[in-house]
């Protein structure tokens, strides 16, 4: 043999097999609860290992650099690693053994952290006996595996950009800096989305309408942005790097490729029921941006001059309570705050109270949400201008009847007392908050995780907040969950930024855990077919099934039906499934 | 002595989760990236913090793993334990000067065994532990720092060699001098991060007076799986408290300790920290003390409503004053905005001031010519919301809390904005 294929051998199953095993003590996540010298001393003597060791944080620098020094020194080959979730570091621990030289795909990684110390507080012995017996089958499992190599499959160096409100065509105009051939989708006749709308807005004061002129501007010097008005998407196909979008572009369809999608479709406004405080029984109570629209009018044709007296209701349509609010369709209530609008709303007071000093403002609140650098001073000036502050208990709501000509709110106030105050106003203004937009067919399409809130669930929440587990596809903005113009522009370009990385090296390596068909055992009986959940990632050729790798997503539905069992997910083969329950199963 | 010269894509000025996020992007992206951080460890603040809302995350298993992408980065230097003299632009690309302060430890030669600092006889105060606990005058600054050499405290060191004895790397260097560095690099990214007020921005709370009315990062250290006493303690005493105080807006939302804005994320940490709590000490009580609860973020609200469900106590009030009993409980004097409306007087073994965020000093900007600041302190964006990182140097952009405060999501889209724009920048200025 030469130096090479000897190298080379060391990596394959069962010739020479030598397994590291770690164990992390999570800083005391782990080691509170669980005897994790004990554990490391246990799967010392376990056939296959070589080395145990247990370390404070295996993910730190040091802790890595263990894994790194036996796999170089001790001709360590597998590497089991007993920690936290692989959600937060199996990458991590794939770049180690990718830096000692050896195939990342020979390690596995045990969750003694969630599956084992979290969840057995209360009983240390046997959450250290579950761990045993979890890393043993990892054990068996590694020892099993070959290397692998990630597919790999070529990237089009263009995106498309779906929703061109301020998200979308700041990461629109960012991708077309960079250089990508950049599609922008909207489905109205114009880009902006609530830019168009918000008239003046906090905290620079500026129109909407300028910001909107500027980024246009900047969009249609560049020749490589292909500006899409009054199109909707009507089916997204295919995988990362290989997008396929079908858009009518007014009434006319249109197909393009794309190597990655930005999603950044916004929100719409929340709308009251018939009656939630006398909304639509009178045309005096508004919502928030009809209000807006009312002040834009105003500034012409002073249509607000003989509204004397306003009331404003905070967290219509926000911050609900199941046993006191009206469900959606979805029979779900808004349980989240809408974050813009306190500030959206006293900001428009300020507005009012400039033009017209006399008038009487009353604000019924929750939390005055006024979080921003430049917010909280609307709030100090309307509390000096004399606007009446009344605090709702969450419990009950403010009630608004019709009376004659006037509206009389009621409610109790917090801050009296709970003293229940009423007043009579000539208009009421619902601060509604906001939802998602409706994308059902994109989220359909390409099987985006939905949160509780409705709003598009990032893989993330701190750490990767424009991503989805779905390589490729990025979100942006308030189609993530509701947040202000600057905000939004942030989420947009960071989208951007993520698509960018992604598409910038012309190729993408994907995963290999994805299921193959071995056609000598295939009958073709085409159930694997019928099981599958992504379309076209089996295919039937000359009889046999067939697994197209760059869709499978190796979840293994089509092996657990095959009858012959001829099919295997690689890293997750039958063999190794038996070893495992085998190995968890003995006493 | 000579500069050392060097060349880089992108210069990034702090560590935080903001620089790393950029960092990152950058790197990924094909360009080269240089950071530098005054701190002797990469993460920030968020490497000591306990757990982060509203995920309850671990925040060092978190954050770790993104220090070690980082250090492990084939297109990422880092330097800690640097200063910055002066960034400059000059025919279109930025000088940057800065100086490796000494450690006194040869860092290529040492295998950060720690057998300096298990040795080394002196004991002074542990400021990654917020002063809580004690370290060593020459230590790893803390379990999961990066890089891990440990750093000399020449001011306190007595010079007894025991270190330099025991070491078997023989790296010890008392005599080792700073080394300056002069690099240039295509664009800057600023993510120097922010200060929380001083504990005695409000004299009537006795911060850094009495000795159990504490910070918030001190209760982020005390809740840390792996902080100084391994438990939540009262400073005072060793005492396990029995009831444990937070008041809100103890260093925001006050134009007369020059902090006029809300700080946007104290009501949410004290929040996790009461859960946090509950969950340590089952047996105690958590009392909030705030004006409004400003839970605006992803997931926030109902992160709120379940720690109020878990029954911690959430009192709308002002409060006036604190007092130190003997028994180093604390007396509050507070002003409830609900209920009935009297002043009234409150007794708890420990007391937590949510505090706020205020930008870094003055110096870490006036170096950096033309660089200018808003009128609360932080960098000044001039183009929001259309190129909302530039600042109002053409090729210097902000991210994370060094332009306001800023939750870690918040920070980290920022960041990845500021890794595009450095990036267009570059494309712009190369062609
Ligand atoms: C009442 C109110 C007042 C506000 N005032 C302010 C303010 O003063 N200052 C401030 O900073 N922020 C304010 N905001 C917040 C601000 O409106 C948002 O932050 C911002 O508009 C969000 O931008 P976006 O691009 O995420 O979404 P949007 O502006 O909603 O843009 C989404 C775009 O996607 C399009 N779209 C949706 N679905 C599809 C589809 N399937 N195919 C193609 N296109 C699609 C939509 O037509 C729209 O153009 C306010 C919000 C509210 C509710
Ligand atoms: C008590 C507390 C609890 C918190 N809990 C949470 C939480 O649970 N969840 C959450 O989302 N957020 C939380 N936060 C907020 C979180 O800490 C910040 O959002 C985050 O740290 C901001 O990151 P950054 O990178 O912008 O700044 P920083 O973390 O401050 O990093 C800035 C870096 O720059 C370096 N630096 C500064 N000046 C210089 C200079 N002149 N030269 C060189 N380097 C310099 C610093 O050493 C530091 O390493 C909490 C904050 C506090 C105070
Ligand atoms: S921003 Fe204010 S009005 Fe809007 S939901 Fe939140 S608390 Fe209610
Ligand atoms: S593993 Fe899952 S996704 Fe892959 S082919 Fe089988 S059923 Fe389809
Ligand atoms: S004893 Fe020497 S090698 Fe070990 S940590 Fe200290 S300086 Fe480094
Ligand atoms: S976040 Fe909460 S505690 Fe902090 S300043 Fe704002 S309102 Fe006060």
């Amino acid at each position: 043999m030469t130096d090479k294929s000897a190298e080379q051998s060391r990596d394959f199953y069962r010739q020479d097999v030598k397994v590291g095993v770690y164990v992390c003590h999570c800083g005391g996540n782990i080691s509170d609860i669980i005897d994790v010298e004990d554990v490391a001393r246990d799967l010392s003597d376990y056939p296959g290992v070589s080395v145990s060791r247990n370390y404070i944080f295996m993910c730190s620098s040091t802790g890595q650099g263990l894994v790194e020094e036996d796999i170089r020194t001790k001709g360590i080959n597998r590497v089991v690693i007993a920690a936290c979730s692989p959600a937060l570091h199996e990458l991590t621990f794939r770049g180690t053994l990718e830096r000692a030289g050896l195939n990342p795909y020979l390690y596995e990684h045990v969750n003694i952290r969630e599956q084992g110390s979290w969840v057995h507080k209360s009983n240390k012995k046997a959450a250290t006996e579950k761990s045993k017996k979890l890393i043993r089958a990892a054990v068996e499992k590694i020892c099993r595996q070959n290397p692998l190599e990630a597919i790999r499959v070529n990237a089009a160096r263009s995106i498309a950009v779906i929703g061109g409100g301020v998200a979308g065509m700041s990461a629109a105009l960012s991708l077309g800096r960079q250089g990508f051939n950049v599609y922008l989708i909207e489905k109205e006749n114009r880009l902006g989305g609530k830019l168009n709308s918000l008239w003046k807005a906090y905290p620079s004061e500026e129109d909407g309408e300028k910001t909107l002129e500027e980024l246009e501007k900047d969009i249609s010097s560049l020749n490589n942005i292909n500006i899409y008005l009054e199109s909707e998407v009507k089916k997204i196909d295919g995988y990362v790097g290989n997008f396929s979008v079908e858009i009518v572009k007014k009434g006319s369809p249109e197909k393009i490729k794309v190597g990655a999608l930005v999603i950044t479709t916004g929100y719409v406004h929340y709308i009251p029921f018939e009656g939630e405080y006398a909304y639509k029984t009178t045309k005096k109570v508004v919502t928030l941006p009809d209000f807006i629209e009312m002040l834009k009018d105003d500034e012409k044709n002073g249509s607000l001059k003989n509204v004397k007296s306003v009331a404003f209701i905070h967290c219509v349509g926000s911050r609900q309570n199941p046993s006191l609010d009206k469900p959606q369709k979805d029979e779900k209530v808004n349980d989240y705050c809408s974050r813009t609008c306190c500030t959206s709303a006293l900001f428009r007071i300020k507005q009012l109270l400039e033009k017209y000093p006399d008038k009487k403002i009353f604000d019924f609140y929750r939390d005055i949400r006024t979080y921003g650098l430049q917010h909280e001073s609307y709030y100090e000036e309307l509390s000096k201008k004399g606007v009446l502050f009344f605090r709702y208990p969450e419990d009950t709501r403010p009630q608004v009847e019709v009376k004659g000509d006037k509206l009389e709110v009621k409610s109790k106030d917090i801050l009296t007392w709970n003293e229940e105050v009423s007043v009579e106003v000539d208009m009421v203004v619902l601060l509604t908050g906001v939802m998602p937009a409706d994308i059902s067919v994109i989220v359909d399409d390409l099987k985006l995780p939905i949160g509780s809130d409705r709003f598009i669930l990032e893989a993330h929440p701190k750490l990767r907040p424009v991503e989805v587990p779905n390589l490729g596809i990025y979100i942006g903005g308030t189609a993530q969950a509701p947040m202000d113009l600057l905000e939004a522009a942030y989420g947009g370009k960071a989208a951007a930024s993520k698509a960018s990385m992604l598409l910038s090296k012309g190729e993408i390596s994907l995963d290999p855990f994805v299921a193959s068909v071995n056609p000598e055992l295939c009958d073709g009986c085409e159930k694997c077919i019928g099981e599958c959940l992504y379309p076209g990632a089996i295919v039937m050729e000359n009889g046999k099934a067939k697994v197209i790798p760059a869709l499978c997503k190796g979840c293994g539905a089509c092996a657990a039906v095959c009858h012959t069992r001829a099919i295997n997910v690689a890293g997750y083969s039958l063999e190794q499934i038996d070893a495992m329950v085998e190995a968890i199963s003995k006493e | 002595m000579q500069a050392e010269k060097m060349e880089t894509d992108v210069f990034i000025l702090g560590t935080g989760i903001a620089g790393m996020q950029a960092a990152l992007d950058v790197a990924d992206a094909g360009k080269n990236v240089v950071m530098v951080d005054k701190s002797p460890s990469i993460g920030g603040k968020m490497i000591s913090l306990s757990k982060v809302f509203p995920t309850l995350d671990c925040a060092s298993c978190i954050t770790t793993p993104r220090m070690a992408s980082v250090s492990h980065h084939k297109k990422i230097t880092t330097f800690t334990y640097s200063e910055v003299r002066f960034i400059r632009k000059e025919a279109g690309r930025f000088r940057i000067n800065f100086v490796k302060k000494p450690r006194y430890v040869i860092e290529e030669k040492c295998i950060s065994c720690g057998k300096c600092e298990d040795i080394c006889p002196v004991l002074i105060k542990d400021e990654f532990e917020q002063n809580l606990g004690a370290k060593k005058a020459i230590s790893i600054p803390f379990t999961n720092a990066i890089p891990q050499y440990p750093v000399l405290d020449m001011e306190h060191c007595i010079a007894c060699g025991a270190c330099a004895r025991v070491c078997p790397a023989e790296c010890i260097d008392f005599s080792q001098k700073e080394r300056e560095y002069e690099l240039t690099a295509s664009a800057v990214i600023l993510s120097t991060g922010f200060e929380i007020t001083p504990m005695n921005a409000k004299e009537e709370y006795g911060g850094g007076k009495f000795k159990n009315v504490i910070s918030p990062l001190q209760m982020e250290r005390l809740l840390a799986p792996h902080g100084p006493f391994s438990g939540v303690v009262r400073p005072s005493d060793g005492k396990i408290p029995d009831s444990i105080a937070f008041v809100q807006c103890a260093g925001s939302r006050d134009k007369s300790i020059g902090v006029p804005y809300c700080s946007r994320i104290c009501c949410m940490y004290s929040i996790k920290q009461a859960q946090l709590l509950s969950g340590a000490l089952p047996l105690a009580d958590m009392t909030i003390y705030y004006m409004d609860i400003r839970a605006f973020g992803k997931g926030y609200e109902q992160f709120y409503q379940n720690a109020k469900a878990m029954g911690i106590n959430f009192v709308k009030a002002k409060v006036g004053k604190i007092e130190e009993l003997e028994s180093g409980n604390l007396r509050l004097h507070i002003e409830r905005q609900e209920g009935e409306s009297l002043p009234e007087e409150v007794e708890h073994d420990m007391v937590v001031l949510s505090q706020g965020i205020r930008p870094t000093p003055e110096e870490n900007f006036r170096n950096i010519n033309g660089i200018s600041r808003n009128e609360y302190g932080f960098i000044h964006l001039p183009s929001v919301p259309t190129f909302p990182n530039a600042t109002g140097i053409d090729g210097i952009f902000a991210a994370g809390a060094a332009v306001g405060p800023k939750d870690i999501v918040d920070a980290v889209q920022d960041a990845g904005s500021a890794a595009i724009d450095a990036l267009n920048y570059i494309k712009r200025t190369s062609r």
